[in-house]
């Protein structure tokens, strides 16, 4: 499914004028089946506005632009909302916070329950066990204990899962590592790309970590006062100076280190990934003096 | 959700705000007090409370909008009142229908005493912060401590109380919305499937709540705190003359209804001691 | 005489179930020391022992010359040692900042002129004296975690405990609190941190790394980070900077082990 967003508009309490604060204004955005898509930019410039738009959280006003998801149109007042958010999943940050069932099985099953309530009670305990698996923890060990004696890095996985369940195309994640030890961490980037090739088909990432935006999305879009400044890939944003300055936006590390290699004379041309910018360094040292 | 918050706080400087907490609370009774005592020349005695409200407004540079805003949140409930008078009250002569000339009165009065009762209300927490609405009465309570009633105690609940309100909506709004992109339906069905469909906010708010309860227990300890004992106070409320103009405008208000509702008695004491 | 001394403190919530064992540290006038380790390695335990939240089952917390294991010294020890915590909004009291500034010197029953001038201290101590009468609510999370900070300055403490401060914060409220750390440390102000994040870490005089409870590594940024297999074993990596140089050493461009990105960076140029 490909996300065509053109020029949406949002204005929070638009009904009283005085408390009325425009979060997006003139929004448009292409998003491709089967890419990593970061979207970035400092607290309050309208990330998180625009990506619950995209499951249907906060609808599309009157007349403020459209959305449209592979078959389904947002502005349509017939869009059938729950058949978007199943295609569309949504994980919040610090998503262990809203599990609430009695145990792990029950939690994971919420979402699938409501969504697909015609499965047989064989059907889901299949897709229950196949979302926790996929997550890396033993289903059979933890599918009766209760979410609430779990560690927090199994709390996080079995969130997930419980999204996971509905079989999402796309996937939302807003700050996805926030909270997580530096392992825990690398962990659920590498479950997220392990999703990413037999799961889900697109990712979204709203994050403030610029490191995880230039290692792991092929592109991403920079908001700033609810505007869109620029999309482009890791390597096209943070090479963009005035961008960088005019957004605020820190630099990943291997940005910030081939913007001094430039200063002294040495370039240093890579996607900006670590391995990518090490074997250019790597590349651009050896040919030059050493 | 937060445009809910019923006459939050409106920082300003201004006479009223100046006020010290205590007499604010205090007169807001009483003015509510004095609303409640109207009984005959209703006219006279409402036009009176509002004249009063009035007053405290501009003295207070609050925006009459935002005064009139809290009406809004309870229109429901008036109009509930006021049917309820219209349709069931008998006594009287029917004028149209079922209603009756007294129940259309009544109806009359008690929009009117909903209304000045809440302009008043909401005219008391718009000019006094919470803090200081939970100094305030602390300060009016003070005289239980005599009966060992728990005064600072019962105070520090209700200014963290009304702290954590706001904080509660947001996370109350964070939570439906993630249940909902997991399909959760909160908007159809009947009423049971309406009140089981909020299992799954409750919970984890509740959790929630005692996690941050834990915390702010922990933060308040590593402040050292260790209840009423040995505790001073920044803010100290002072009783000026501010303070006792606003006593003596509410007093005016009251003798005033009190003597509209003793009218006839009065005229007639005063025919009776120009007879005598 | 160190401001703070660990000696030897273990700590259990359940019985046979040990949380901290045998922890030994102390803390200097405006040092600045890091604790890491992974989710449940008992850092926030420890960090309660500090301050009397918890009490020592065995082994004596020492600051400024009052143990732990004197009952009645509780609010000496919570005086000297101030603890701010993850989440801003769970740590304010009060709906005005300079109400919630208010309390802790409050509680202390310090007269009210001098209550004034700690909240002013406070405030100018965070950058934030604008905001006195402002509402929490309204303020982002560096700000809200900057006068849950002035909160805890205003009681004037030697050492500020930061249990996971910032890891709630955007990379702003990150950079406001790094700053006000950098000042507190001028004005001699001891800091302990408790951090998932490696490049904050990089920045102490001190590491401890925690393990099951135990001090498994301490030392200079540089002693802890150069044990790059053991930190992995316990869950934990190099930071970014680290993970470059460590690569680039891999295919023989030798930057040695540094950790940060000053580090790195000098030891490029080094080779240009």
């Amino acid at each position: 499914m490909e996300i065509i967003v053109k020029d949406l508009t949002f204005t929070y309490s638009k009904k009283t004028k005085s408390l009325a604060f425009r979060a997006l204004s003139g929004v448009s955005l292409n998003v491709k089946e089967g890419e990593i898509f970061g979207i970035i930019g400092k607290t309050g410039s309208g990330k998180s506005t625009f990506v619950q738009h995209l499951n249907g959280l906060i609808k599309v006003q009157k007349d403020s632009g459209s959305i449209i998801i592979g078959d389904f149109d947002l502005t349509d007042k017939k869009c059938d909302y729950k058949l978007l958010r199943a295609k569309v999943g949504m994980m919040f940050q610090y998503p262990e916070h809203q599990l609430f069932a009695e145990t792990v099985y029950d939690d994971v099953a919420f979402a699938l329950k409501n969504f697909a309530p015609d499965l047989t009670e064989k059907e889901i305990e299949s897709r229950v066990r196949e979302a926790v698996t996929i997550t890396g923890l033993n289903y059979d060990l933890i599918k009766e204990k209760s979410p609430f004696d779990l560690s927090g890095g199994q709390r996080r996985r079995v969130a997930i899962a419980g999204v996971l369940v509905a079989k999402p195309e796309i996937l939302i994640l807003d700050e996805p590592a926030a909270g997580l030890d530096p392992k825990g961490k690398r962990e659920f980037l590498e479950l997220l790309l392990r999703l990413k090739n037999d799961f889900v088909k697109t990712i979204i990432i709203v994050s403030h970590d610029m490191n995880l935006v230039a290692e792991y999305c092929t592109r991403a879009a920079v908001f700033m006062g609810g505007e869109i400044l620029a999309t482009g890939t890791p390597k096209e944003i943070f090479s963009d100076e005035m961008l960088i300055e005019k957004s605020g936006l820190d630099l990943p590390l291997t940005a910030s280190l081939t913007e001094k290699f430039k200063v002294k004379g040495v370039a240093v041309d890579s996607d900006l990934t670590v391995d990518g910018f090490v074997e250019s360094l790597c590349r651009a040292l050896k040919g030059g003096k050493i | 959700m937060r445009d809910l918050s019923f006459g939050s706080y409106f920082p300003a400087i201004s006479f009223v705000h100046k006020m010290d907490a205590r007499a604010k609370i205090l007169i807001a009774v009483a003015y509510m007090v004095a609303v409640f005592l109207v009984t005959a020349f209703h006219f006279l005695g409402f036009g009176a409370c509002l004249l009063f409200v009035l007053i405290a407004t501009i003295a207070a540079k609050v925006p009459f909008k935002l005064v009139l805003k809290s009406i809004k949140t309870i229109i429901f409930f008036v109009v509930f009142s006021a049917v309820l008078q219209l349709f069931f009250n008998k006594s009287g002569t029917v004028v149209f229908w079922v209603i009756t000339d007294v129940g259309l009165l009544n109806a009359g009065f008690i929009i009117a005493r909903i209304i000045l009762i809440v302009l008043g209300a909401s005219l008391l927490t718009l000019t006094t912060s919470p803090v200081e609405l939970a100094d305030g009465i602390e300060g009016i309570l003070y005289p239980l401590k005599w009966i060992k009633f728990p005064v600072h105690e019962f105070a520090l609940i209700m200014s963290i109380a009304l702290r954590f309100i706001p904080t509660l909506i947001d996370e109350t709004d964070r939570i439906i919305k993630a249940q909902k992109a997991r399909g959760a339906d909160f908007e159809s069905g009947n009423i049971f499937k309406r009140a089981k469909a909020l299992i799954p906010v409750l919970i984890p708010l509740l959790i929630s709540s005692f996690r941050r309860a834990d915390e702010l227990a922990d933060a308040m300890d590593s402040r050292c705190y260790a209840g009423s004992k040995n505790r001073t106070k920044y803010k100290k409320m002072h009783f000026t003359l501010r303070d006792l103009l606003g006593v003596i405008l509410v007093a005016g208000l009251i003798v005033g209804i009190v003597f509209l509702n003793n009218f006839y008695l009065l005229s007639e004491l005063a025919t009776i001691a120009g007879a005598l | 005489m160190s401001l703070l001394e660990v000696k030897n403190v273990s700590f259990s919530y359940e019985k046979n179930k040990t949380t901290i064992k045998g922890v030994s540290f102390s803390v200097e006038k405006g040092e600045f020391v890091a604790i890491i380790g992974h989710n449940g390695s008992g850092k926030s335990t420890l960090a309660k022992l500090l301050n009397g939240l918890l009490k020592p089952s065995g082994g004596e917390i020492i600051v400024g010359g009052y143990s732990s294991k004197d009952k009645s010294a509780l609010f000496e020890i919570r005086k000297r040692v101030g603890m701010v915590f993850q989440n801003p909004d769970n740590q304010l009291i009060a709906s005005i900042v300079e109400d919630d500034i208010a309390f802790g010197p409050e509680n202390l029953g310090i007269p009210r002129e001098e209550i004034g001038e700690r909240i002013d201290f406070a405030l100018r101590s965070v950058g934030m004296e604008k905001f006195r009468k402002a509402s929490p609510e309204r303020l982002s999370g560096g700000q809200k975690q900057r006068i849950a900070i002035a909160g805890v300055l205003a009681l004037k403490p030697h050492i500020l405990v930061l249990d996971e401060s910032t890891a709630m914060l955007d990379p702003q409220g990150r950079k406001e609190i790094a700053e006000v750390v950098d000042d507190l440390r001028k004005q001699g102000v001891a800091v302990i941190a408790i951090t998932h994040y490696m490049d904050e870490a990089v920045k102490a005089d001190k590491i401890l790394v925690l393990d099951r409870g135990e001090i498994a590594i301490s030392g200079t940024p540089k002693e802890v980070f150069s044990q790059k297999e053991r930190l992995g074993e316990l869950g934990l990596e190099l930071p970014l900077a680290g993970i470059i140089a460590e690569k680039l050493c891999a295919r023989g461009v030798n930057v040695g082990g540094v950790v940060s990105e000053t580090e790195l960076t000098e030891a490029l140029w080094k080779l240009l």
